[in-house]
């Protein structure tokens, strides 16, 4: 296994080792095998993730998503423009905290990497892009869908995915025509939100726009994460009974939400989230298959049409992985990158920058329109809607990419 | 005056260090060490010197960064402008918990409550209210200029930290060489005997927070303008709390220099871990962890009290 396959913590120990010997390995070529060709200096990438903390299962997903397109790209013969050269992931911990996150860019920049990929909650995102911007180090945004990280006005951000504005737009549109299609049965509905900025950010979008399409919020309910128990929230959602509960908060509090409801038989009409934490997991519909049935969900989604996208599940799953979509935006990330790199043909930030920002990728899996970046954000980022149906995760719309119809109602 | 002459010293020692440090990373870190040894010294002045042990200091650095953040983005205020609207914020705020803690006379583990209670309310009503931003928090843009108090290299907030560090150590050095001091310690010592010897006790401690406070909302401001991203989870979690009481429990608690060696103690710490156990999540963590829990049950006394007896440093009339 190269190195760049096994990936290895950020340090200073490590990275003054690794020059002394990139040193010596350097002088000793050159005095004592002038004709032999060597092997082209590694691509150092910074891998950041929270994989403590609060986040941290997201965290972790999202590094072994970025670590498998590294390995891939390594065992393909890696970056064929630079000879070659292998990609060396210098993998960090943002422990959840946005400080962190800026402090492990400055140890980046240090170890003179060529970019970076990840940072994956929305508030760290926004501290390790400024971060990075003041070193002019590209900076692929593997999920953060906070939209201020792309409207900062940084020119080394890069965000592969969509934002919050585009899913809360499509998840409104597909809402609106799901109920439509089933004669309008839901009238109203609750938000449920964790207070970040991504929970509290789409929940007001969510609020301005529910109305344009005949639904009324009754209320809208916050917690914080972690958040332990939902039996208030819950019995504020029976009073209330609405025809829609919609979620937006991570994975533990959703899971939690939704057991709750199940355990206080809380049966909507549906359970609506966007980027709901939960809803599009695998690990809850197989954990929990009675919680997970039938609710839908606006998310970042594969498309089930694709060859590689099912090869890529299979081998996460081989590797007892759930197949998360932490894992595949960040695959697709570093695989963006690696395009990047290839056409770039240098190591050098500048020149990354714009091989990124003139990116036309079309070699990805996801159910996107042709790429291209407009102040750092790919336009043809779109959101999928989904729903648990037969202990699986299907596609419902865009009918382009789907792979099954709503169920809506759901059934009591 | 031999611990004045000290101080200097060290400052000036401390000038010339961006240009001895190329490195971005080892200058982040003296940041970082100037930065939590600045907090420390804010907690140190009421929990060290003044024995009020705070659990809730986010209360003030919350108050100091947000009022910052709100009179740039929403009034649109020049930053260096907002550094001292935002220091008297905090102020005022210390003011209001200390005046309602001691006037109903809080103590000991109620004090520290209280004070955890006043962060949470605040990150709470941060959290609710609009010009806040809410749970989305506030994002300064970044401008790099001096004029906007953002410096395009490391350097510019090395010196500013070291500024607000020459400024802690003066508020420390006054306080052991001053009458109000010699109230505080005494007060801490034994609040019963300083009111009996006349000591108006409830003026002594609202002294010490409201100083503690005006530091502390300088931290924030100064986070503010490094990360240049505030939320209520960050301004007023308690992982602010917990740093500033940290420093100076490892460093010394009342010593004048506790909080800075403490600072530099956790955070070589931090990388240390970091460095030893590798890319397996969390067992960093585990190992500061472990590091922590003895130093505090070995060195009652912190790094400054080891230092005290192997070097025969003179005890400060704090200590």
């Amino acid at each position: 296994m190269s190195q760049g396959n096994r990936g290895y913590s950020l340090s200073r120990r490590r990275f003054l080792r690794g020059t002394a010997v990139g040193g010596l390995a350097v002088a000793s070529g050159a005095i004592a095998m002038p004709h032999v060709a060597r092997a082209a200096a590694p691509v150092r990438v910074g891998i950041i993730h929270p994989v403590t903390g609060a986040v941290s299962y997201s965290g972790a997903q999202g590094r072994a998503g970025a670590m498998m397109a590294v390995d891939e790209i390594n065992a393909a013969g890696g970056i064929k423009s630079l000879g070659g050269a292998m990609i060396d992931a210098l993998l960090a911990d943002a422990q959840s905290k946005a400080d962190v996150g800026a402090a492990q860019i400055e140890k980046y920049n240090d170890a003179g990497v060529s970019a970076v990929v990840g940072g994956y909650a929305s508030f760290i995102c926004l501290a390790t892009t400024q971060a990075a911007a003041k070193h002019g180090i590209p900076y692929v945004v593997d999920v953060g869908t906070d939209d201020r990280i792309v409207k900062a006005g940084l020119k080394n951000t890069f965000r592969f995915s969509p934002g919050y504005g585009v899913f809360v737009d499509t998840a409104i549109k597909a809402l609106d025509q799901i109920n439509t299609a089933a004669g309008r049965p839901a009238k109203t509905a609750v938000i449920v939100h964790e207070d970040s900025a991504f929970g509290t950010g789409t929940a007001k979008l969510l609020q301005k726009q529910l109305g344009s399409i005949a639904i009324n919020v009754l209320e809208v309910m916050k917690h914080p994460t972690p958040n332990l128990d939902f039996n208030n929230i819950v019995l504020r959602i029976k009073a209330a009974n609405p025809d829609l509960v919609i979620p937006a908060n991570y994975y533990n509090e959703y899971v939690l939400l939704a057991r709750t409801m199940l355990q206080q038989r809380v049966r909507p009409k549906a359970i609506y989230s966007v980027l709901g934490g939960a809803a599009s997991q695998y690990k809850f519909v197989k954990d929990f298959p009675q919680a997970a049935a039938y609710i839908m969900d606006c998310n970042h989604w594969y498309n089930p049409h694709k060859e590689a996208a099912l090869a890529l599940r299979k081998r996460t799953e081989a590797k007892g992985l759930y197949f998360t979509y932490e894992v595949f935006l960040n695959y697709e990330a570093v695989m963006l990158l690696a395009d990047a790199l290839e056409r770039a043909a240098s190591t050098d930030r500048a020149k990354i920058i714009d091989a990124l920002a003139s990116s036309e990728w079309a070699g990805h899996f996801m159910p996107y329109g042709p790429t291209r970046f407009v102040g750092g954000q790919n336009t043809g980022a779109r959101a999928v809607n989904l729903q648990v149906q037969d202990n699986d995760i299907r596609v419902i719309l865009p009918p382009e990419f789907a792979n099954a119809k709503p169920i809506f109602p759901m059934p009591a | 005056m031999k611990s004045a002459a000290a101080i200097i010293v060290l400052l000036l020692a401390l000038i010339p260090l961006p240009w001895l440090v190329r490195s971005d990373f080892w200058l982040n870190f003296a940041v970082l060490t100037l930065y939590y040894g600045f907090l420390g010294q804010s907690w140190n002045i009421l929990g060290g010197y003044g024995g009020q042990y705070s659990f809730g200091h986010a209360a003030f650095f919350g108050t100091g960064a947000y009022t910052s953040a709100v009179l740039q983005l929403q009034l649109g205020f020049n930053p260096w402008l907002a550094v001292g609207l935002a220091s008297v914020a905090g102020g005022v705020v210390a003011a209001i918990v200390g005046g309602l803690s001691f006037r109903y006379g809080l103590r000991g583990s109620y004090f520290a409550l209280i004070t955890l209670a006043f962060a949470e309310v605040l990150r709470i009503l941060a959290d609710s209210l609009g010009f806040t931003g809410a749970g989305v928090g506030l994002q300064v843009p970044l401008h790099p200029a001096v004029v906007n108090f953002q410096f395009a290299g490391k350097s510019g907030f090395y010196f500013t930290m070291l500024v607000l560090t020459a400024l802690g150590l003066a508020v420390v050095w006054y306080i052991e060489h001053s009458r109000f001091g010699a109230r505080l310690m005494a007060v801490r010592d034994n609040e019963d005997a300083a009111q009996a010897l006349g000591v108006n006790v409830y003026r002594v401690k609202l002294g010490a927070i409201v100083v503690s406070g005006i530091l502390m909302a300088l931290g924030g401001v100064f986070y503010l303008q490094y990360f240049l991203y505030i939320d209520p989870e960050i301004a007023y979690g308690p992982a602010v709390s917990i740093a500033a009481l940290l420093a100076p429990i490892v460093g010394g608690l009342g010593t004048m220099c506790g909080p800075l060696l403490g600072a530099a103690a956790l955070q070589l710490l931090n990388e240390v871990s970091e460095s030893a156990i590798g890319a397996a999540p969390g067992l960093n963590l585990v190992l500061y962890g472990a590091v922590l829990v003895l130093i505090i049950a070995f060195l009652p006394e912190g790094i400054a009290g080891v230092a005290r007896l192997r070097i025969g440093l003179p005890r400060g009339r704090a200590a």
